[in-house]
This record gives C-alpha cells, sequence and structure tokens, in this order.
C-alpha cells in the first residue's frame, strides 16, 4: 500500500474551535504545522453546531460589574461538582476574555451594547450572566477559525483526512497515521509534537445533537499509545433537542430561552404541565427531571416533552421575535426540513447525548500522560466534571487550544524529530488492509455501527444501573469479536465503508472504557446517574475515574482531583 | 396495501472504475415525506453502502455540506422534504470538482 510520508513541528488532529486555535498559536510561535481535518475546514465537527454562547468575565466590560474570573472559576467548579481539575479550570476562566478579544480580531462577530460593553445573556448555573452572544453562531466562529488558518502559510491543512493511528517510538507519541479519504492514500505524518483536539465521544450514542463524525477517535487513539483516559462516565446529555419528527431529529431547542426575559414558555408532560421551574435548573438537573417525567408515563407520543411557547404570556408574535433574533437559522430549519413554526405549535423534545465531560488526562500544558502528546477542547478530560456550564464548552476550545499550542510549541523548539518506528506504521497500514481483503464472512461495518449505537441508548444513558451495563457491555464485546469480519470493498475515493469500519474499531474501544467507567463508579454525580446508587457520595467518590493503559489492558482506579483555590467545605 | 415509495436517480462516478458518469435507481419505502439527507442516509444503510455522499449534519441548515442537484436544481439535502410517491433525480452540486457521486471537493472555504 503506498504510503505518503511528510513532517512538521506540530501537527493537530481535528478542525473545530480548539484545533484551529492551537494552530494559530503555533503558527505564530513561528513554527510549521500541518492539521488534519476530518471532514472541510470551518464546517466540521461539533463547534458548527453550537448556538450563540461563549463565556467569559468581562465584568464592567460586559453585562455584570460584580463578574470576575474567581467568579467565572467558581461557577465552574460547583457545576463540576467539584471534581474537575482546577489547574486547568484556571486556565479557562482567568484566560477567557483574552481569548474572545482574540476572536473578536480574527473577525467573529459579538453583540455590544450600545456604549460598546460586551452583551451578555444569563445561563444557568452562572451567577452572573456571562455569555457572549455570537450574532451568527458557532458556524460563524468555525468559518472565521478555518479562515484565521488559512492565512497562515506555516499551517499546512489537510481536509477530509481521517487520522486514525497516534504513531509512536519507544515512549514518545511522533506523528500520526491516516487515511487521505479524498483518494485513499494513506499518510504517515511525522512530528516533535502531537495536539488530539477530535471532539467528544458524543456520537457513540444514536440519538445525539452532533454530527456522525463525532466518535470519540481521541479517546481511543490516545488510550492505544498509552495515555490516561479519565471521567468518561460522564457524558452530559441536553434536555431538549427534538426527536419527532424524524427530519429535525437532534436539532437543540434552547431551554435556556423559556425564561421569562425571553419567550416565557414551559417545558410540559403530555397534559400540558409544566415540568421544569424557573429559575431554570443547570443541565444535569433539567436532564434528571425530563427522564423522570418520561419513566413515569407522562411522556409525549414519541418519547419526549413538550417545549411549548404556545402557552407564553408574551404571545406568538413576541415569542417567534425571540427565536428569530437568537436562534434564526433553527427556527427556519425546523421550517423548511419539517414544516414547523416552533411559535404555533409545541414541540416534542427529549435529552440527547450532547457533550463530553471527561476524556484524555491532561495538565495545565495541554500534556497528556505520555511525552509529545498533547490534548485540547473536548477531547481533554479532566477539567469541566461531572457536568459542564452552558457557554463553556466554547470558551473551553479556546482557553485549552492555545494553551495547548502554546506549550507544545515551546517544547517542539528544544527537540529532536524522532523517527517513525517502521513496524508501527506497518501496523497502521494493516489495519487499513485487512478491511478491504477478501474474507468468508463479511459483515457490514454500518450494521456493526448501528448496533454500538443503539446499545449505547439502551444501557448507558444517563439513567444507567449495574445489570442493564453488564448487558451491554456483553454485547460490546461480542460486536468486538466480529470486528476482525468487517468488509468493505477496495475503492480509492471517499470509501465511507473503509473509515466506517475503523470508526467501528475505535468506537467498540471507547464503548468498552466508557462501560466500564460506569460500572466502576458505584454512586451519581452530575451527569452519572446510577439508579441502584442514587445518592452522591462525597466520602468515597469526589475524584476521578482513571483508566491506566497497563500492557495493553485497561485499569480502573481512583485519582485524587486538583484543588488550588477552592477546596470543599467538608 | 400497496406500499408507498420514493424512486430516485441517482449519478454516479468514479473516475478510477468509469469512464463516464452514470445513473443509478434506487427504490426506497417511505410512509412519510422525508428529507433527501434521511433518503440517502437510508439507501446507504439498506441498500447500498457504496453510495457516496457528505454525512455529516450541522442540524440546522448553515453549513452547505450537503448540498445536492434535485432535479437539476440545487438545494440543502438537510432541508429538503421529498414526499413518497415521488421520483427524483440527484446530481451533486457546489461546484468543486467531483471526488464520487455525490461527494464533491469544496474549494472555498
Amino acid at each position: 500500500m503506498e504510503v505518503q510520508r511528510l513532517s512538521t513541528d506540530v501537527v493537530v488532529i481535528g478542525g473545530g474551535g480548539a484545533a484551529c486555535r492551537a494552530a494559530i498559536e503555533v503558527a505564530q510561535k513561528g513554527l510549521n504545522c500541518i492539521l488534519v481535518d476530518k471532514g472541510r475546514p470551518g464546517r466540521s465537527g461539533s463547534t458548527p453546531c453550537a448556538l450563540w454562547s461563549i463565556q467569559a468575565p468581562f465584568g464592567s466590560k460586559g453585562r455584570d460589574e460584580r463578574d470576575t474570573p474567581e467568579q467565572f472559576f467558581a461557577d465552574m467548579v460547583n457545576a463540576g461538582h467539584f471534581i474537575g481539575d482546577q489547574n486547568i479550570v484556571e486556565v479557562v476562566a482567568f484566560d477567557a476574555c483574552d481569548r474572545i478579544l482574540d476572536m473578536e480580531r480574527y473577525g467573529v462577530h459579538f453583540k455590544k451594547e450600545d456604549d460598546g460593553r460586551f452583551y451578555q445573556t444569563p445561563m444557568p448555573g452562572q451567577t452572573y450572566p456571562r455569555s457572549c452572544f455570537m450574532i451568527e453562531n458557532g458556524q460563524h466562529m468555525s468559518t472565521v477559525l478555518a479562515k484565521e488558518v488559512s492565512r497562515h502559510s506555516n499551517i499546512k491543512v489537510f481536509k477530509d483526512f481521517f487520522a486514525y493511528w497516534l504513531l509512536k517510538n519507544k515512549d514518545s507519541v511522533i506523528g500520526l497515521v491516516g487515511i487521505d479519504m479524498i483518494n485513499g492514500k494513506i499518510i504517515a505524518i511525522n512530528a516533535k509534537s502531537t495536539i488530539v483536539a477530535t471532539g467528544g465521544y458524543t456520537s457513540l450514542w444514536g440519538f445525539s445533537d452532533n454530527p456522525p463524525t463525532l466518535t470519540g477517535d481521541g479517546n481511543s487513539m490516545a488510550f492505544r499509545v498509552g495515555a490516561d483516559l479519565v471521567d468518561l462516565e460522564f457524558n452530559q446529555y441536553y434536555g431538549t433537542d427534538l426527536i419527532w419528527p424524524p427530519s429535525v431529529r437532534g436539532t437543540v431547542v434552547l431551554y435556556e430561552l423559556m425564561i421569562d426575559e425571553f419567550a416565557d414558555g414551559e417545558i410540559t408532560d403530555k397534559d400540558g404541565v409544566p415540568v421544569i421551574n424557573k429559575p431554570l435548573p443547570i443541565r444535569d438537573e433539567a436532564i434528571k427531571t425530563i427522564f423522570n417525567v418520561i419513566k413515569e408515563g407522562r411522556g409525549t407520543p414519541h418519547g419526549g416533552v413538550y417545549f411549548d411557547t404556545t402557552k407564553s404570556p408574551k404571545g406568538e408574535e413576541a415569542v417567534r421575535d425571540v427565536f428569530k433574533s437568537m436562534t434564526p437559522k433553527h427556527y427556519q430549519f425546523l421550517i423548511d426540513a419539517a414544516g414547523i413554526d416552533l411559535a404555533k405549535e409545541p414541540l416534542e423534545v427529549a435529552p440527547a447525548s450532547h457533550y463530553q465531560c471527561g476524556g484524555i488526562f491532561i495538565n495545565e500544558k495541554g500534556q497528556t500522560t505520555v511525552d509529545g502528546l498533547y490534548a485540547c477542547g473536548e477531547a481533554a478530560g479532566n477539567f469541566q466534571g461531572a457536568n459542564r456550564l452552558a457557554g463553556s464548552a466554547l470558551c473551553d476550545t479556546q482557553t485549552t487550544g492555545a494553551a495547548a499550542g502554546n506549550w507544545a510549541s515551546k517544547d517542539s523548539k528544544s527537540r529532536e524529530l524522532i523517527p517513525i518506528d517502521e513496524k508501527d506504521l506497518n501496523e497502521a497500514i494493516d489495519m487499513v488492509r485487512m478491511i478491504t481483503a477478501p474474507k468468508t464472512k463479511k459483515i457490514k461495518p454500518l450494521v456493526v455501527k448501528t448496533e454500538i449505537l443503539e446499545t449505547m441508548d439502551k444501557y448507558v444513558a444517563p439513567f444507567r444501573d449495574e445489570k442493564g451495563m453488564k448487558k451491554g457491555r456483553f454485547i460490546i464485546e461480542d460486536l468486538k469479536s466480529q470486528l476482525k469480519n468487517l468488509y468493505a470493498p477496495d475503492i480509492n475515493k471517499y470509501n465511507l465503508e473503509v473509515s466506517e469500519a475503523i470508526e467501528a474499531k475505535l468506537m467498540i474501544d471507547s464503548a468498552e472504557y466508557i462501560f466500564d467507567s460506569a460500572l466502576f463508579r458505584t454512586e451519581s454525580r452530575g451527569h452519572h446517574n446510577r439508579t441502584d446508587y442514587p445518592q452522591e457520595d462525597n466520602k468515597n467518590w469526589r475524584c476521578h475515574t482513571v483508566i491506566k493503559n497497563k500492557n495493553g489492558t485497561p485499569q480502573y482506579s481512583k485519582k485524587d482531583v486538583i484543588y488550588t483555590r477552592m477546596k470543599p467545605q467538608d | 396495501m400497496v406500499n408507498k415509495k420514493i424512486k430516485a436517480k441517482i449519478l454516479r462516478f468514479d473516475s478510477d472504475k468509469d469512464k463516464e458518469s452514470y445513473f443509478q435507481e434506487y427504490e426506497v419505502e417511505v410512509d412519510r415525506p422525508v428529507t433527501i439527507h434521511e433518503l440517502l442516509t437510508m439507501i446507504r444503510k439498506d441498500i447500498d453502502g457504496t453510495l457516496a455522499f457528505r454525512t455529516y449534519k450541522c442540524y440546522k441548515g448553515m453549513c452547505q455540506t450537503c448540498v445536492v442537484k434535485l432535479d437539476g436544481k440545487t438545494v440543502k439535502s438537510c432541508a429538503t422534504q421529498v414526499p413518497p410517491n415521488s421520483e427524483i433525480t440527484l446530481e451533486p452540486a457546489g461546484g468543486g470538482e467531483v471526488i464520487r457521486d455525490l461527494v464533491v471537493d469544496f474549494k472555498a472555504m
């Protein structure tokens, strides 16, 4: 199989907010960077799906002069149920404002008050309103960042590039292997530092509001080369994603817009009885409430609750204005794709898989536990804790992304390029070769992927128990034994079936780690809810669940949380 | 009871194998209007896994990655519904070089 070889100072895997910001930082430090994006630059990953909200404690330069980075820090630590590592929370909370100003310089539009202060909206869990408003949402942010990346001649971008293997030489990660989907070539990139910014694992679950490409590739790739993973049991569900009709399934409708300041509507059961109180709870509380309503048999015909603006005292026109000014694209999309005007009829919504709170373990510099390997953004794990605030995901892409880019650059300046271990590269090539090789038993990759999605939905949704998880785990084990039979015809150009086969292999690993982490933690906290251990157990479990790679076998243990300025009271 | 379906003629082309592009017809059973994105997903899942199209979804009709020519007119496949008992033609759109089938190499950001 033909392999193209490239080398660079820093290679970044990803194309969203964190990846672009890391690459920009590397370029500004004068180094060479290769960015490999699974899709189109500026239109791939979850960043384009985001709405307007990105947090930064601007204080008197924003909505409320009482807001400070210290307050943002405290809000994040509390929302995370005190298991976010605070050395990294410091980076997010204290760098947020500067990173927003960077974004403005690149060309992102933020809504401003008449006097030039940042317009900021309130969101649950924020002590003071702190969400800056990007008028044209996450898509605009992605396009602007991708444009900024393209301005740097020392960043080479590979689009439609599926990175699936981290290369290692002795104890260091020295680059990656991927498939150029456009022509089917395998490309090996040798780098002094590698930054994983692959986003989350949210599309391992069938009902997700993330694109199907978010299959947690970074987690599996990093684990295979020995990086510690952390807190994988905390998958943030977003409470109100459309569950019906199918053409708009997974589209977000913001429950945060139901407050008096905006639409003043209600989330109700099938009979129209409101089920969520105002002031609105943070996300883990909201989904718990919604799940209980559905479990008690009070759900809508398609298994959700109603997002109902029709009873708002403000009237249809005013409600329509709210959605047209806050989420215009979503409002129009519902009309185009499903013929629904959300100001006129209740929507059926339910919690969907939304954001990976855990991931690859890092320090405040973005360094993982393996030399040469960095992680940032959603792929990085140990700072959101058990739940995250609205607006902190986009914020963390820029803060942790810039930090990883900065420290990876410093590191790369002082090291020599370590060459590729040919045995390792051959293993990576074999992984692809085996998929198209003739075989007697052939299994379609999409069939395995679909079964993984169904198994995750059924057995490790926000409410889980030992019996169910063991069943799900068993199914994953069985699917693992079938991976060798995955088959795809040998097509060079845009071979989706080969990429699905590789995804299936990476997903099986991730699924295994998620189930075992959720089985390991015998308590409930944030987005990990065990119906067999329903209490939060601070005495035994105010800590991380960490997965270490011992000769290829995952080992699960507890790890202390790093506190800096906030220690738990008890 | 007659099953409702959508007949879709889709332009296929793999420059490694095909001298020129050709239409392949697929019949998909549906009982409700579906978006073109849904239809293509169903075809890949149940009929022909080799059909190439960009599976990415932004969930709000903004990213323009899913554009396709429906009966000669460029539309967003995620936001365009097709009713049962339709016969449609799908061709690649987007102004870039065709990589394979409905996947084009978008040059512009």
